[in-house]
């Protein structure tokens, strides 16, 4: 034991032991941050999902009145935000989390606590906006709150600034994350792993965190101009005063479209670490897949108004976004074939993570070919606005990304929890979702052609909606089934494994390097370095080719596998500061909204947590390490992924 | 393999679905005009290759699903092919051949649909021929439509605040009367928040923004009823802000005409004299009548109410939403008095944040005074135009 004589008055201990809720509340470990982004993000699919069943019963017939034309508003308002930024966002942030590290070879992140702390902000900015309910005033402007109508003549409750403040907040969190994950990307991959050495999902976690980091400032400052607008009188968005309201659109849109690849390029990743393995071939033209995909990330700058073809912004800006919607097509496209030519060939296991995937790469299809029939802008002003682009939207975010999330809950599982999921369960899980996703969704194309409107909170007989309408709703039951057959697997699995021994390495034969570790992944990932000498690095130590050129085995998965022994691993000391700062914010944001008096407590707790932070002591010399490990001199020649690992010793993590 | 057949069923069978749905008035795929047959001439061969894209990658899945699927009749590991190049530049550059190729005729149509063709028309205004260059000011504001004819021309006519327009020849609300074959200018502005003009028969449709003109157009080529509603949210009642254009021949529009520059006349019959002396007291203190009150502004957010004058030519009110007659052709009265005794419960608004019409408090004799004041406002359109307003609802 080291003495520590010289504490500074009011710095804390860092927190001991690794047991219990504390340790959830204090951790910087990044694969029990990513499980609370997962566990936190499916509690909010749950309310986004009984908000979307509220809506498709004010809606199964016409003259619906199960909500009413305000709390419809509110409801599907609060559905497309919870569905956005607390459910798909912060899942990809729980694969991206839990996975990322591992994939590259990593301890943790580059800074661990900044990564608690995006966590913990998530949190507290979703709950934030969630309180609009309890407090009766959910916002009712919409998702993307076009001004004037967000402003305080035309909604002059509280439920806009709820949604101003806590995307804000949540908004904190996706940039602190972003820059983490960036910094962890190309600081500290294992020794070998070029950059064309990672695999394909860590590089599109990398192409969203840039996309990120740079979108969310736009709506930052968006959301910004709103709520000086609503509370400090201000006249951003004002058009008495001359303002113009199609800036908020520019402002929403150019985060926004950005926004709809950071939702899909993680489950893009996600089943191009699926497909290679289940089809047991590698995936097919690798750097085409990755330049797509950062291709991708970069035309979706260029593409965001098509989102206004209507609101009269000139022809000829019209015809650059038209064109330029158009070949964003091209890049998608190549990813899907190549996804098909991996398939091609190679021989496939329908597993039901190899199911979610091939969902994806269908449905996927559908929402990119009707995308193609909106780029082109006359054709759009029919489409705009209608029920074709609410069908066209889900079978990408949910046929597109949620199904992908789900190939990778099934594909992981026994990663995080040392158990597969049930497979039985898990193909009603995914029939019973598809079946319903296309029920619901299938039919809006045609309602939407038909001449629904979107937003609507009923509709007259006689427009010839009926049918499709309570056959979707019938359809989102389904997909409720669905969703509870998958809360049912995780209950099931979780029960039958209990008292079982954890499932060996490797359960699907896979090939990227977070397979090294033994499942579930010890508390220090890696017992030593993996040198990587090609992608698909976990496989090709377990096969190799025989003098004919055909493939062999040279090594059984346990062979290959780390036992998960080592006990010597230096790991960074929790802290309590990330929650406490987190906690800070929404106390702020109430400040702003009822009286700047709450700002105080609020201000000084992420002060508090600010002078905490920089002052705790870098590694708690009482503080236990997760393998009895305290001092932190002599191994660091062994500490995984070089320097940069003491970033965490620096005041700036 | 259930849902991709669904899903094929939904997509092959997109048109035959929509096609057979002949009660959909608010179809996007049943063009009644040239401008909405221009986009539908452009969107149609696109569906079709869009539906042959579908075809063909849904076969070639199911195809390699059945073909690699793993049959455990070997242990052999496939081969590991890691890519191909030509196969790459060849499903890069097809598709974007392709989309080139579509973008060629998208912009020739993207341009033609945003390019003015009008003539003008030559009415006649209290007997004298004008020559008319049509085009009519179309303002959106929480939930209902304004329609606005200067018949001198818009050159001159200052729009830039659209809550105090200057006077115009006719002020009508929620049904735009267009006469047949001729192309209609719209400016499209708003009072409040931004709404959306959709007539899908007839064009695609065009934002309203608020204190900015967006120029859109319409055209029909037969006499006819064409729905259309709101498509850009725009508060509590968006899905009750819908309008209807009604398109005229050349003759019956300038009998239409005729009739809508004419002022109210004096009502005959105490009950309406008494329904006008209310409507003095309460309803003119947002609704214009001319020659009862001028256009003076609304106590409301937006500054204005629909004009009034020729209530009972229009088949619906309140944003479009309620029949003014039975399929008979007579008064659809509980409806009417439902409104005017508590038009919030008929149709939610924020009466109370002056957005919207509130319940006016009338005794039941002084709602029967006000409906035979209405009665005395304008002629019944033809018993086509009721008829046609008919969707069963």
């Amino acid at each position: 034991m080291i003495e520590t004589t010289s504490r500074a008055i009011g710095v804390y201990t860092r927190p001991k032991g690794n047991t219990g809720w504390r340790d959830w509340i204090t951790t910087v470990d990044h694969k029990k941050i990513g499980i609370l982004y997962g566990a936190t993000a499916m509690l909010f699919f749950l309310i986004g999902g009984l908000e979307a069943l509220l809506i498709r019963l004010q809606l199964a017939t016409p003259d619906g009145t199960v909500l009413g034309a305000d709390t419809y508003n509110r409801v599907y308002t609060m559905h497309g935000v919870t569905m956005v930024f607390l459910v798909i966002m912060p899942l990809a942030a729980a694969f991206a989390n839990y996975l990322l590290p591992l994939q590259i070879g990593a301890r943790d992140v580059a800074f661990p606590r900044l990564n608690a702390l995006s966590y913990w902000v998530f949190l507290f900015g979703g709950v934030f906006l969630n309180m609009a309910w309890i407090f009766g005033d959910a916002p009712d402007g919409g998702w993307f709150a076009y001004a004037p109508n967000t402003g305080m003549i035309f909604s002059p409750g509280k439920g806009m600034d709820f949604y101003a403040l806590g995307l804000q907040i949540t908004g904190i969190a996706s940039l602190v994350s972003a820059m983490n994950l960036i910094v962890t990307v190309l600081n500290m991959r294992a020794p070998g792993m070029t950059l064309f050495k990672m695999p394909v999902f860590t590089w599109m976690i990398l192409v969203v965190q840039f996309l990120l980091l740079f979108a969310v400032p736009v709506i930052t400052v968006a959301l910004f101009l709103l709520l000086f607008d609503r509370n400090f009188g201000a006249n951003f968005f004002n058009p008495e005063m001359g303002a113009d309201p199609l800036l908020w659109q520019h402002l929403f849109w150019i985060f926004g479209h950005p926004e709809v690849y950071i939702l899909i390029l993680p489950s893009f990743g996600i089943i191009s670490e699926v497909i290679p393995t289940f089809s047991r071939k590698p995936i097919f033209g690798y750097p085409f897949m990755v330049f797509s995909g950062i291709a991708i990330g970069f035309m979706g700058w260029g593409v965001w108004a098509h989102h206004m073809f209507v609101s009269g912004i000139g022809p000829i800006s019209i015809a650059a976004f038209s064109v330029s919607t158009m070949f964003i097509a091209v890049p998608t496209g190549v990813k899907i074939l190549n996804w098909l030519a991996t398939m091609w060939g190679g021989k496939i296991r329908f597993n039901t993570p190899m199911l979610f995937a091939s969902g994806v790469v269908s449905m996927f299809t559908i929402g990119g070919l009707s995308g193609v029939t909106h780029s082109l802008a006359p054709a759009d002003t029919q489409q705009t606005d209608t029920y074709y682009i609410v069908a066209h939207f889900h079978y990408v975010i949910f046929g597109g990304a949620l199904l992908g999330i789900f190939a990778g809950f099934y594909f992981w599982w026994p990663k995080v929890f040392g158990h597969l999921l049930d497979e039985k369960l898990g193909k009603w899980n995914f029939w019973l979702m598809i079946v319903g996703f296309n029920m619901t969704f299938g039919p809006m194309h045609i309602l939407g052609l038909q001449g629904m409107s979107r937003r609507i909170d009923t509709y007259s007989p006689g427009f010839g909606f009926e049918f499709w309408n309570m056959f979707a709703t019938i359809g989102a039951f389904i997909i409720g089934l669905g969703v509870l057959a998958f809360l049912l697997n995780v209950w099931i699995s979780a029960r039958s494994a209990r008292g079982a021994p954890p499932v060996g390495p490797d359960p699907w034969d896979a090939r990227s390097p977070e397979w090294f570790t033994p499942n579930p992944t010890p508390v220090h990932n890696f017992d030593e370095d993996i040198q990587i000498e090609s992608l698909d690095e976990f496989w090709h130590r377990k096969y190799g080719l025989d003098e004919d050129g055909r493939v062999v085995r040279v090594a059984t998965a346990e062979e290959v596998c780390q036992d998960g022994s080592a006990t010597d691993t230096h790991l960074p000391s929790p802290s309590y500061w990330p929650i406490v700062l987190a906690a800070g914010l929404p106390l702020i944001g109430f400040g702003l909204m009822y009286s700047l008096w709450f700002c105080v407590p609020g201000g000084a707790l992420v002060l508090m947590a600010i002078y905490g932070w920089v002052f705790e002591p870098a590694d708690d010399p009482d503080g236990s390490h997760d393998h009895g490990h305290d001092g932190h001199g002599e191994d660091d020649a062994v500490l995984l992924g070089g320097s940069a690992e003491n970033a965490e010793e620096a005041p700036v993590g | 393999m259930r849902p991709r057949r669904f899903t094929a069923l939904v997509f092959g069978g997109l048109a035959v679905l929509t096609g057979c749905a002949s009660d959909a008035p608010l179809d996007t795929l049943k063009p009644q005009g040239p401008i909405s047959r221009a986009i539908d001439d452009l969107s149609d061969p696109v569906f079709l290759i869009a539906g042959i894209v579908f075809v063909i990658i849904f076969g070639a899945t199911a195809v390699i699903w059945w073909k690699f699927r793993d049959d455990h009749s070997t242990d052999e590991f496939p081969d590991q092919v890691h890519g191909h190049l030509r196969a790459e530049i060849g499903w890069t550059v097809g598709p974007a051949v392709l989309m080139a190729l579509i973008a060629v005729f998208t912009l020739l149509t993207h341009f033609d649909i945003n390019s003015e063709d009008r003539d003008d028309i030559v009415v006649n205004l209290d007997g004298e021929r004008t020559s008319w260059d049509p085009q009519v000011v179309v303002v959106g504001q929480q939930w209902w439509w304004e329609f606005r004819y200067y018949f001198d021309g818009l050159e001159g006519v200052d729009l830039s605040d659209p809550r105090h327009l200057p006077p115009a020849d006719i002020v009508t609300a929620n049904q735009l009367v267009i006469p047949t074959g001729s192309e209609v200018g719209l400016q499209v502005t708003s009072r409040d928040v931004i709404h959306s003009f959709w007539i899908p028969a007839l064009n695609g449709k065009r934002d309203a923004v608020p204190y900015r003109v967006s120029p859109w157009k319409i055209e029909a080529e037969t006499p006819g009823f064409y729905f259309g509603q709101c498509t850009e949210f725009c508060g509590l009642s968006h899905s009750r802000m819908q309008m209807q254009a009604v398109a005229m021949d050349p003759l019956d529009f300038q009998a239409w005409i005729d009739e809508q520059t004419q002022a109210a006349t004096e009502p005959v019959g105490a009950a309406a004299q008494r329904g006008k002396a209310i409507f003095e007291g309460q309803c003119a203190r947002c609704h214009v009548v001319n020659g009862i009150n001028d256009g003076g502004g609304a106590d409301l957010v937006s500054n204005a109410a629909p004009n009034l004058t020729h209530f009972m030519s229009r088949t619906t009110y309140a944003g479009g939403i309620f029949d003014l007659y039975e399929p008979d052709g007579s008064l659809n009265r509980p409806q009417l008095e439902a409104w005017l005794r508590n038009a919030p419960a008929e149709k939610p608004a924020y009466a109370e944040g002056r957005r919207g019409m509130p319940a006016m408090g009338l005794s039941e004799s002084q709602i029967d005074d006000v409906v035979a004041y209405l009665q005395t406002l304008g002629t019944s359109p033809a018993m086509e135009v009721i008829a046609a307003t008919e969707v069963d609802r």
